[in-house]
């Protein structure tokens, strides 16, 4: 226990169990994996399993430790005792769900982990009786107002103890995660970073705090514990927010440290590597990963949109056909089942499999989007716009829900109204050439021309994606009879091209080319004219470069 | 002339110009303080004619509109309203409720089940299809289709209501009593449950769908209507996203929310409100099966619309104009004439600055009538006279117009339009510089009970159009020299439309230019000065007049010149003819202060010959003033004389207290002038006519404070009374004057070349 010395006093007093907050270096990667293991026990203990496994994932990446390194578990206290047969019965109760029986037996408990459990099956009766609620409420209006009533009460017991000072770590986080609930946000991060400084191995608080950032400053402002888990989260949240490069740089530095088997890290990558649309390597490390663990659900959502991205028909299907097999019942599954439907072009069964994800869980976001894509498939407007406002209300930073609610009214020939969408999206993703085109067509629609060139100038200035930014940018020039400007377009749309080395087909190549030639004759320089001229001939569609 | 066509606006609340409540379906269900109620009128129904008085009766029955539609309140406020009806009928409701709350679940199921036998019987207590009727016939429908599970949820719900009301009392009843003790231990537990109580109060509990639309409808008319008694934007917001929380199907309150970002001028959250509720909008116009394709093409139509209106309330003329391109398109597409008749009238609003646009205006009025849409119709009509009073047409035919838009309004009740229609004619006369007329009509509009007071118990009291007559009102007590009353009509502007709200840019724009007036009349110009930043602020054109009047005031003629042309310039392209001969007027007047009035003359005929191609009497007459004064300098008093003779009945019967003063003035010299080559007793007699008419505009210049002027007639005056050798008279006007010339500063202007 060489990092023991460094337990901050707060730590010290409020957690029962010796926890050791660990330096920021992972140089000692058994010492780690140490800390791992106790945690993942810990956790499973309280009943927090999404932390448990997380924790024991990470742990397994790591090399296993000899036997005289094994932690022994650690001492039972008096308390612990004392409520040991409360505690067995209640834990018991508590894995099959039966929660105001635990919270029953556990009333009055003492020790740190009794009172824990109690407390958290109490809040989980109330998450319960609140789902079962929405179904049987009174009446329409009351189906927002339906809330966990232990929520109230559990606010204030846990802030007597707070302000006693009496919680720990993973007291701290049921508080943070009560005020949550209640919406109280502030004093929630307050909270969390508190539970994080007194146990930072516990990722859940970790995990509710990514949650609750919601942009760069608030993460600068936030005084975290210096420790190596702050690099995961850090990685994570740069993620989460977009700031893609951030993150692959931290994953890197992790992966470099020794946790390159990390399933969990690997993933995160591959879903960076969505995010910045780079689908071939999010595809091989997606690969990759399925090699290494072929019954994982988590993210296979985003793996399925990379594939679908891609139009591979057979790995879709081969996909959905295999997670179907391992649980039908997963937001997951179903969202891939989804998209395997949408890429065979039967949207109505894709809507159907959407339909079921967000009745598994309603806040799932990418399916209000991905139903919202289906409905404009099938040229249900109306309904594509309910769902797109769905996803915007659950989360109001999805670019693709304002995107594609920009694309509902363009189809509706609204263009001057899906402006506000695009900018919206726009303003989520100020780097992604698609919005940016996308206005640029709108404005172009609108005959304001000044500002669909500056757009398409700045969606090549971004990194095109699509490579049309610049054969719009230069067919305005043309029509503005701007045939400098136009050319100089042409020529890097053409370089643009052969240096990407794709086969593909692009259809304006030949009018690049017919037009330079044009502008080479006028300008009265036969020779590049004649070269353009014969690059012409390879085209079919244009016969007469006059 | 202000305009007063800003209400333009759709709403979907509105059919032609009304405000609904917006029914879409009767949701309504069964909560503690329903049965609260429905005990009341249970217990109402069971006291016969005799148990309560008359008196009672009638309050108790006024009572119950508002609690059938109002808000869930707490039992103790529920006891207490009817306390104060029928204190009698409290008690037994109240312990009516105690029996049922602290009973068993059963009582509550008997209660529901004897409700239905008010109905029944030969002569039943309540009729099936009246108010109260329908809200028994829907809480029994409601009750009846509750599950198991939900019954037993409401008779928890009904006990807790029930002790939380007790809890009340009982404390209510102990800070009566309170010894000391109690209170500090009271107190800390209150300081325990104050963070709690909080949250209590932002979230007033969840409304029914008929509740929230009484809400929504009632907020909506009341912003419409009268701004000041609406909840403050703040509260209304916090109320609209409670609203929204609990129901975010409920797409009115997004547009309700819209209205209420507009009032605090916040284009991002009102756009985004707008376009929220258009999203939402389309998804229950592609639901209700009646309305079909059909109905969810609409709102996509009206969405742009608003957009458009949204810009242009913004100032955001060239994006508003693209938005309205837009709704056309799809209007057209769609044939949707309704639609396109709102667009037309749109258009012409954008286009109001371009000469054309009363073409637009002229098809929009007959296709309006032709699709019977009398709200547009006179809508437009309004418009067009508006239109035509500035291209200068003949007065009668306006009248005319009005006149029969008026009568269109009054068949359709339209109570917005009539009032509109009122405050236009006031600015017409105005205008024409009938300042009697103009009176009369902004008086008739404010002792005018309104249509809607009758409707709805809303005073239609805070739009614009009675901000429009008001600021009329004020500054033609000002031009009178009634400073007091102006000030006084000033001062209710102020309380009736607050400095932020939608309206108040007129008062203050009207409160400077008084204020200006005042100042330049008393000689501070470097006050005026100081003024004339505000005023430019309000409305840059008059700005830079004001700025020239002091330039010139302050002898800083070449500044003046240059404004003056620019503005000049300006408004000739603007097409704004009042400004046009104001500005020629003060040019002429620049050119005869530096001494060369031959140059003025064809400046001032310009002007004359406007206004009375326009039939601007006021400045017509002013020119002629002008043109007087020009004539008097250059030596030919007779003429002058006689064009006065001309000009002088419409000044005194409606010009401005200092125009009056002006002219007798004139007047005057011009008499003393003509007369210098007569006889001498014909000469006395002229000088006698003389001095009367300098008395008299002595009195004029006293009622505006015009020190100034006062000071040049005393002067004046003094030397008449030496010519004809009245030494006492004399020295009177003399002592007058050197008092009144010490307070003054001297401007180094030559007496004879004031006007």
């Amino acid at each position: 226990m060489a990092a023991s010395s460094s337990i901050v006093s707060v730590a010290a007093t409020a957690s029962s169990v010796p926890i050791l907050p660990s330096s920021c270096d992972f140089s000692n990667l058994r010492e780690i994996k140490k800390q791992l293991l106790l945690i993942a026990g810990l956790t499973r203990e309280r009943g927090l399993l999404h932390s448990s496994k997380w924790s024991a994932e990470l742990a397994f990446s790591l090399p296993a430790l000899p036997l005289a390194d094994l932690q022994p578990p650690p001492p039972i206290t008096e308390e612990d005792a004392q409520d040991m047969d409360a505690y067995t019965l209640a834990k018991a109760y508590f894995d099959v769900k039966e929660y105001d029986r635990a919270a029953h037996f556990l009333h009055g408990c003492n020790s740190k982990k009794a009172y824990f459990l109690y407390m958290y099956s109490r809040y989980l009766s109330g998450e319960k009786k609140k789902d079962d609620e929405t179904v049987d409420s009174l009446g329409p209006l009351e189906k927002g107002q339906v809330k966990n009533e232990a929520l109230r009460e559990l606010r204030v017991e846990l802030s007597k103890k707070h302000q006693a000072r009496e919680l720990d770590g993973f007291g701290l986080y049921l508080y943070g995660v009560v005020l949550r609930k209640l919406d109280l946000v502030k004093e929630a991060i307050d909270v969390f970073v508190e539970a994080t400084h007194v146990l930072p191995l516990h990722w859940g608080a970790w995990l509710e705090l990514c949650n609750l950032i919601t942009d760069k400053e608030m993460l600068k402002f936030l005084s975290l514990p210096d420790t190596w888990m702050k690099e995961f989260f850090l990685a994570h949240i740069y993620t989460e927010l977009q700031l893609i490069e951030e993150a692959l740089q931290k994953y890197q530095n992790l992966i470099d440290v020794g946790f390159s088997k990390s399933s969990y890290i690997v993933s995160q990558i591959a879903v960076a590597y969505h995010n910045i649309r780079d689908i071939d390597k999010a595809l091989s490390i997606f690969n990759e990963l399925r090699k290494q663990d072929p019954y994982r659900i988590e993210n296979m959502d985003t793996f399925s949109n990379l594939l679908y991205v891609r139009s591979m028909k057979s790995e879709l299907s081969y996909l959905a056909h295999n997670l179907c097999e391992i649980d039908k019942y997963r937001v997951e599954t179903c969202c891939v089942i989804g998209n395997y439907y949408s890429l065979r072009s039967q949207h109505e069964k894709a809507a159907l499999y959407f339909q079921r994800a967000l009745k598994l869980n309603p806040r799932y976001l990418g399916a209000w989007t991905l139903m919202g894509h289906e409905y404009m498939e099938m040229k249900n407007t109306s309904a594509a716009i309910q769902a797109y406002r769905h996803a915007i209300e659950v989360n109001k930073r999805d670019y693709r829900a304002w995107y594609g609610l920009g694309q509902t009214y363009e189809i509706l020939k609204m263009p001057f109204y899906c402006l506000y969408y695009y900018r919206r999206a726009h303003q989520l993703r100020p780097n992604d050439s698609r919005m940016l085109v996308a206005l640029g067509e709108c404005y172009e629609k609108l005959n304001q021309l000044v500002e669909a060139k500056k757009c398409y100038w700045r969606a090549y200035a971004v990194g095109d994606v699509e490579k049309m930014a610049l054969v719009k940018l230069a067919k305005l020039h043309e029509q503005l009879t701007e045939s400098e400007q136009a050319a100089q377009c042409y020529i890097k749309y053409i370089q643009d091209i052969y240096s990407c080395g794709e086969i593909v087909e692009h259809l304006e190549e030949s009018t690049a080319f017919r037009y330079l030639a044009q502008y080479y004759f006028k300008c009265k320089l036969w020779d590049e004219a004649s070269a353009c001229a014969q690059k012409c001939c390879a085209f079919n569609d244009v016969q007469d470069p006059d | 002339m202000a305009s007063v066509h800003e209400s333009l606006y759709f709403n979907p609340m509105m059919t032609n110009g009304v405000v609904h409540a917006n029914v879409f379906g009767i949701k309504d269900w069964v909560t503690p303080y329903k049965i609260a109620v429905l005990v009341l009128l249970n217990e109402m129904g069971r006291t016969g004619e005799g148990a309560v008085s008359l008196m009672e009766r009638r309050r108790l029955n006024q009572l119950l509109l508002p609690l059938l539609q109002g808000p869930d309140i707490t039992l103790s406020k529920l006891y207490k309203l009817i306390e104060e009806s029928c204190p009698q009928l409290a008690n037994s409701v109240q312990i009516r409720i105690k029996l049922m709350a602290e009973g068993e679940l059963k009582d509550m199921e008997q209660f529901f089940d004897d409700l239905s036998d008010s109905f029944s019987g030969t002569e039943p207590e309540v009729h099936k299809t009246s108010v109260v009727g329908l809200f028994l016939r829907h809480m029994i429908l409601a009750y009846s289709k509750l599950s198991f599970s939900q019954v037993f949820k409401l008779y928890t719900a009904l006990q807790q209501y029930f002790q939380n009301g007790e809890k009340k009392t009982m404390e209510d009843a102990d800070m009566e009593l309170a010894s000391r003790e109690e209170g500090e231990r009271k107190m800390e537990k209150e300081e325990l449950d104050v963070s709690i109580r909080e949250e209590e109060v932002s979230c007033s509990g969840p409304l029914s769908q008929k509740q929230a639309e009484f809400f929504l409808s009632q907020q909506a008319s009341l912003l419409k209507n009268d701004e000041t008694k609406a909840l403050t934007p703040a509260s209304l917001q916090k109320e609209l996203n409670n609203l929204l929380k609990f129901n975010p199907d409920f797409a009115e309150a997004h547009y309700l929310s819209y209205l209420n970002n507009l009032r605090v001028q916040d284009v991002f959250s009102s756009t985004h409100s707008l376009l929220h509720y258009f999203d939402r909008l389309i998804l229950t116009g592609a639901e209700s099966k009646s309305n079909g394709e059909e109905g969810y093409g609409r709102s996509l139509r009206y969405a742009a619309l608003n957009l458009a209106a949204l810009h242009c309330r913004f100032g955001h003329y060239q994006q508003a104009e693209l938005a309205l391109q837009e709704a056309i398109r799809i209007a057209q597409e769609s044939n949707d004439h309704v639609c396109l008749q709102h667009c037309l009238s749109w258009l012409y609003v954008l286009g109001q600055k371009r000469s054309d646009s009363y073409v637009l205006l002229e098809h929009s009025v007959k296709k309006a009538v032709h699709f019977g849409l009398p709200y547009l119709a006179s809508l437009g009509i309004q418009s067009l006279v508006q239109q035509r009073a500035f291209a200068g047409k003949m007065a009668n035919k306006l009248m005319d117009a009005l006149k029969d838009s008026d009568l269109l309004h009054w068949k359709h009740s339209l109570s917005e339009l009539i009032d509109i229609s009122i405050a236009q004619k006031t600015a017409i006369w105005r205008l024409y510089g009938r300042s009697t007329m103009a009176l009369q009509q902004a008086q008739m509009l404010l002792s005018m009970n309104s249509l809607e007071s009758v409707n709805a118990g809303v005073q239609q009291n805070n739009t614009e159009s009675f901000a429009v007559a008001l600021c009329h009102l004020a500054e033609l007590h000002a031009e009178q020299g009634c400073f007091a009353a102006a000030s006084e009509v000033l001062k209710h502007l102020k309380e009736r439309f607050p400095p932020n709200s939608q309206h108040a840019q007129l008062w203050m724009l009207c409160d400077q230019k008084i204020q200006f007036d005042r100042a330049m009349n008393d000689g501070k110009y470097h006050l005026a000065d100081s003024l004339v930043t505000g005023i430019t602020a309000l409305n840059s054109i008059e700005g830079v007049y004001r700025k020239a009047i002091v330039l010139q005031a302050q002898n800083q003629m070449s500044e003046a010149h240059k404004l003056l042309q620019k503005l000049l310039i300006h408004c000739q392209r603007t097409r704004n003819t009042e400004m046009v001969i104001s500005v020629l007027l003060s040019v002429a007047e620049l050119y005869w202060r530096s001494s060369s009035p031959t140059i003025a003359l064809p400046v001032l005929l310009q002007a004359l010959a406007l206004s009375k191609e326009y039939r601007l009497q006021h400045l017509a007459s002013e020119t002629v003033l002008n043109l007087a004064f020009a004539q008097l300098i250059l030596g030919i008093p007779e003429q002058a004389l006689s064009l006065l003779h001309m000009a002088i009945e419409p000044i005194l019967a409606d010009g401005a207290v200092l125009d009056k003063g002006r002219a007798m003035f004139l007047v005057a010299k011009c008499q003393v002038a003509s007369a210098a080559s007569c006889e001498p007793l014909k000469k006395a007699e002229a000088l006698e006519a003389a001095i009367e008419n300098l008395n008299e505009a002595k009195n004029y210049f006293a009622k505006v404070d015009c020190k100034e002027q006062i000071r040049d007639v005393v002067y004046f005056q003094a030397r008449l009374y030496h010519t004809l050798g009245k030494t006492q008279e004399r020295n009177r006007c003399a002592m007058l004057f050197r008092q009144l010339h010490q307070d003054l500063p001297f401007h180094g202007v030559p007496l004879i070349n004031l006007l």
